[in-house]
Order: C-alpha cells, then sequence, then structure tokens
C-alpha cells in the first residue's frame, strides 16, 4: 500500500514521513499527477494560513487530481491541520476564500476572551462517531491551530475538543478521514491512530 | 482539558549542548542529538533545541543537526538561533520544525515578525524575550543596549503576529533557585499568546510554587534536567498533585 504525501510547500511533509517511515507505510513525498494517480492512499498535510493553502494547491495545478481521485475514485485520503480545513467551502483567515469544498462547512478565527489563542499543547478529543479513533486508547493529541473548522453537517464530525467550548477535532465521511491535531506529532497516541487506519484499509 | 507542557530546551553552541548561568558562562553538557532521543523516550510534550550562539557569531545554525535531532522526535519541536529571514525559516519548516523561535530578529525588525507570520502562520513564530529588572522596570536584554520595556515589546510582538512568547528571566537562568513569579505575573497581564516561562526550576516544588502563583500553562527547563536526577515526568507527577492537568 503507498501513500502519496501531497506536496504543495505547506511546511510539514518532513514529520508525516517519518510517522509513516516508523510504521514501515510505503511513501512518497510528491505534487506529481501520476504518483498520486499511482498511490492508493492520498495524505495532505499542512501548517500555515488557507489562503496561502489553496493558493499553493492551484499553483502545483493539484485540485483537480484530487478531486478525481478522492472525490470520484473514493480513494482513502487523510488531510491534517491545515489539510483537514482545507476541505471546507471556505475559509475567512485574513480575507473571505474558497475551499476544495469536500465537507460543508466555513473555516472561522478561535474567538475565546479568556483564553491563550492559538489553540497550542496536548488537549483531549472526544469521539463523537464510531470510526478510526474508536480503539485508540489515549485519546490526547498535539493540537497548534488558530482558526477551527465550523462543520455545517454534524454527521461528518469524528470528534470534538474543548477549548472554551466545543471544536471539531476530527472528521470522518466515507473515504476522507481528517484531523486538526497532528497525528504525525503526537507520539504514540497519534501513531497508534495512523496504524489503526493502515490496518483498516489493508 | 488543554495540558499544562512541561519544555526541555537545549541550548547549543554549534558544536555541542551548553548550559550558561544567568546568560554567561557556558558550561559543556552533551551531544543534542542523544538528549533528544532521551526526551523522545520519555515522551516529553515538545522539545526546543537553540543555537544561542548563531547570532552574536553570524552564523546560520546546523541544518544538518537540526535534522539530527529532529529525526528522533515524534513530538513537536521548535527550533531557534540565528534565524533573520522568510528563508531561514522555511529550511527549518522543511525539514520538521513545528515552531522557529526568533530573538535577535524581532528587536532588530518587527516588520520581519509580520512578515513571517503572515507567510507561515502565527502558530510557528515564537518570539524568544530575555527579560531583567533595569531602571525599576522590567526591560528587554538586547545586544544593543536600548531601553525596550517589556509591556511595549510583547505588546508589539503580538500584534506583529507572533504566536507566542518564551519569557525567559535572565537573572534566574542557570541558578535552580526557583522562579521570578513577579515577572512572569507581569508579562501575564499582557500575553494573550501562549507564553512559556523559562529560569530558574531546579527542583519540583519550584513548578509547583511557579503553577500555584501564576495562570502559567506551559514552562522551559534545562539546568534541572541536566544536573539533578528530576526529569519532566516528575514534575508532572508533582503538578498532578496540586490538579494541574499534565499528560502522564
Amino acid at each position: 500500500m503507498k501513500t502519496a504525501i501531497i506536496d504543495y510547500g505547506m511546511g510539514n511533509v518532513a514529520s508525516v514521513q517519518k510517522a509513516l517511515d516508523f510504521l514501515k507505510i510505503k511513501n512518497i513525498i510528491t505534487s506529481n499527477h501520476k504518483e498520486i494517480i499511482d498511490a492508493d492512499f492520498i495524505i495532505l498535510p499542512g501548517v500555515g494560513a488557507f489562503k496561502q493553502g489553496m493558493d499553493n494547491l492551484i499553483a502545483y495545478n493539484l485540485i483537480p487530481v484530487l478531486n478525481e481521485q478522492v472525490l470520484v475514485k473514493e480513494k482513502p485520503f487523510m488531510g491534517f491541520c491545515l489539510g483537514m480545513q482545507l476541505l471546507a467551502s471556505s475559509g475567512t483567515e485574513f480575507i473571505h476564500c474558497n475551499g476544495l469544498g469536500w465537507i460543508e462547512g466555513t473555516v472561522k478565527k478561535i474567538i475565546e476572551p479568556q483564553k491563550r489563542i492559538p489553540h497550542l499543547g496536548w488537549n483531549d478529543i472526544s469521539v463523537t462517531k464510531q470510526g478510526f479513533l474508536s480503539p485508540v486508547d489515549q485519546k490526547n493529541f498535539y493540537f497548534i491551530h488558530s482558526f477551527h473548522f465550523d462543520v455545517s453537517d454534524k454527521e461528518n464530525i469524528a470528534a470534538t475538543v474543548n477549548y472554551g467550548k466545543d471544536y471539531v477535532a476530527a472528521i470522518q465521511n466515507k473515504n476522507i478521514f481528517a484531523t486538526q491535531f497532528h497525528p504525525e506529532k503526537s507520539q504514540n497516541a497519534g501513531l497508534t491512530l495512523l496504524s489503526s487506519i493502515y490496518k483498516y484499509y489493508a | 482539558m488543554l495540558k499544562v507542557r512541561i519544555i526541555p530546551i537545549l541550548t547549543f553552541n554549534g558544536f555541542a549542548l551548553v548550559k550558561t548561568k544567568q546568560f554567561i558562562n557556558p558550561r559543556m553538557v552533551g551531544n543534542p542529538v542523544q538528549a533528544a532521543r532521551v526526551y523522545n523516550s520519555r515522551a516529553v510534550d515538545e522539545l526546543a533545541f537553540i543555537d544561542i550562539f548563531a547570532t552574536q557569531q553570524n552564523r546560520k545554525i546546523n541544518l544538518k543537526i537540526v535534522q539530527d535531532v529532529i529525526k528522533e522526535c515524534f513530538m513537536p519541536v521548535a527550533i531557534g538561533g540565528g534565524i533573520t529571514s522568510v528563508e531561514d525559516i522555511n529550511d527549518l519548516l522543511k525539514i520538521g520544525a513545528d515552531k522557529v523561535i526568533i530573538k535577535s530578529a524581532s528587536i532588530k525588525d518587527k516588520n520581519f515578525i509580520k512578515t513571517a507570520s503572515e507567510f507561515f502562520g502565527a502558530q510557528c513564530i515564537t518570539i524568544s524575550v530575555d527579560v531583567q529588572k533595569k531602571n525599576d522596570r522590567f526591560e528587554i536584554l538586547n545586544i544593543a543596549g536600548k531601553n525596550i520595556a517589556m509591556h511595549d515589546f510583547i505588546s508589539e510582538m503580538q500584534e506583529a503576529g507572533a504566536g507566542e512568547i518564551i519569557l525567559n528571566a535572565v537573572n534566574n537562568d542557570g541558578m535552580m533557585s526557583g522562579f521570578d513569579i513577579e515577572l512572569i505575573k507581569e508579562a501575564e497581564k499582557i500575553t494573550k499568546v501562549p507564553m512559556i516561562c523559562v529560569g530558574g526550576g531546579g527542583k519540583p516544588d519550584h513548578y509547583i510554587e511557579l503553577f500555584q502563583n501564576t495562570n502559567c500553562e506551559a514552562v522551559g527547563s534545562s539546568s534541572i534536567f541536566h544536573f539533578t536526577q528530576f526529569t519532566p515526568l516528575d514534575i508532572k507527577n508533582s503538578l498532578q498533585k496540586i490538579n494541574k492537568p499534565v499528560r502522564l
């Protein structure tokens, strides 16, 4: 099973690769269409700003091939952090901007006057839907974000995290699974989650 | 619930790990890659690795060593030392750094912080401030010797897009005799982003004192892990006893 880690100039591809290498999962960091089409699994990582992320996906001409592989072919897909937020219909970071639109909803700034922003550090998630997160014992993951994904259809929410109020921590809909937290940075909890997902698809 | 963070800080001189006292007299304390391996096996919350002589010696941080350190870590890593450009930041993020720590360049040019934050997102821009009491107020220690009030500086940095502040109490550095509670309380009044309190931890009781008297959510330490038998886990166990949320 070969995973394409999408390189679109938005950071942390090396960390994702390190986690997959550790789990002995074949992978390639790429923005090449053929390599993405040949892969059995697609991961969209990313840190940084929403608009920059969308601009880069457009500049790397990745949107048509991702739409085709994930929405039409229903290839297993994971998105982490910005890679989850970009699935939204739109984002409001700095300026309004359309997202990939795979999961209906909007990415908005976290507003919690009593809390420090960004939401940074290890936090517990509450699993709201049976799925990939259910078998993971340790539900403590690493978050680092100032924006959150306000998901329209609550059916798509797999887990929430409380920081003043509940925010979306993970999304699952058919072949699409995405997390606001960083599994690749969450030590055993993250590695266990990734390995259970690969076991499911194996 | 968000857990408090206990962050080992590795300070580097370009060749080896060193530890200073009140920012002078660096003493060699080991090898960065080995240290990173140990901290990863101990499942620490986060790690910071800083080349504290890069700016002074007018050089860039050694990316090969940074890469070797990051390779050992399945937790978040923040890297600092000699960062002056968007390219420097990009070089570090590309090899797996989660955050970059900027000090000298933030004093020189706050527009750089704004540019960096817009480009990479506030979440990966950590500003390190060295604070000392001077003229009866807290001021930022800087090479140029300018008088900069801590209040003004932290506010400016937050406005420019800093995502996190590392607050170094210069006089407490390496002394292992407790944290500067007065300074931390003062800084808390203006800090809206996460803040890592650094300087003075020598035994678990110091951390209990810190967390009982302030709203501290993250602490960075070095000497206690180099020179005593205490580990990050010992500190967390102590904090759990006073009902602080910790990740065990």
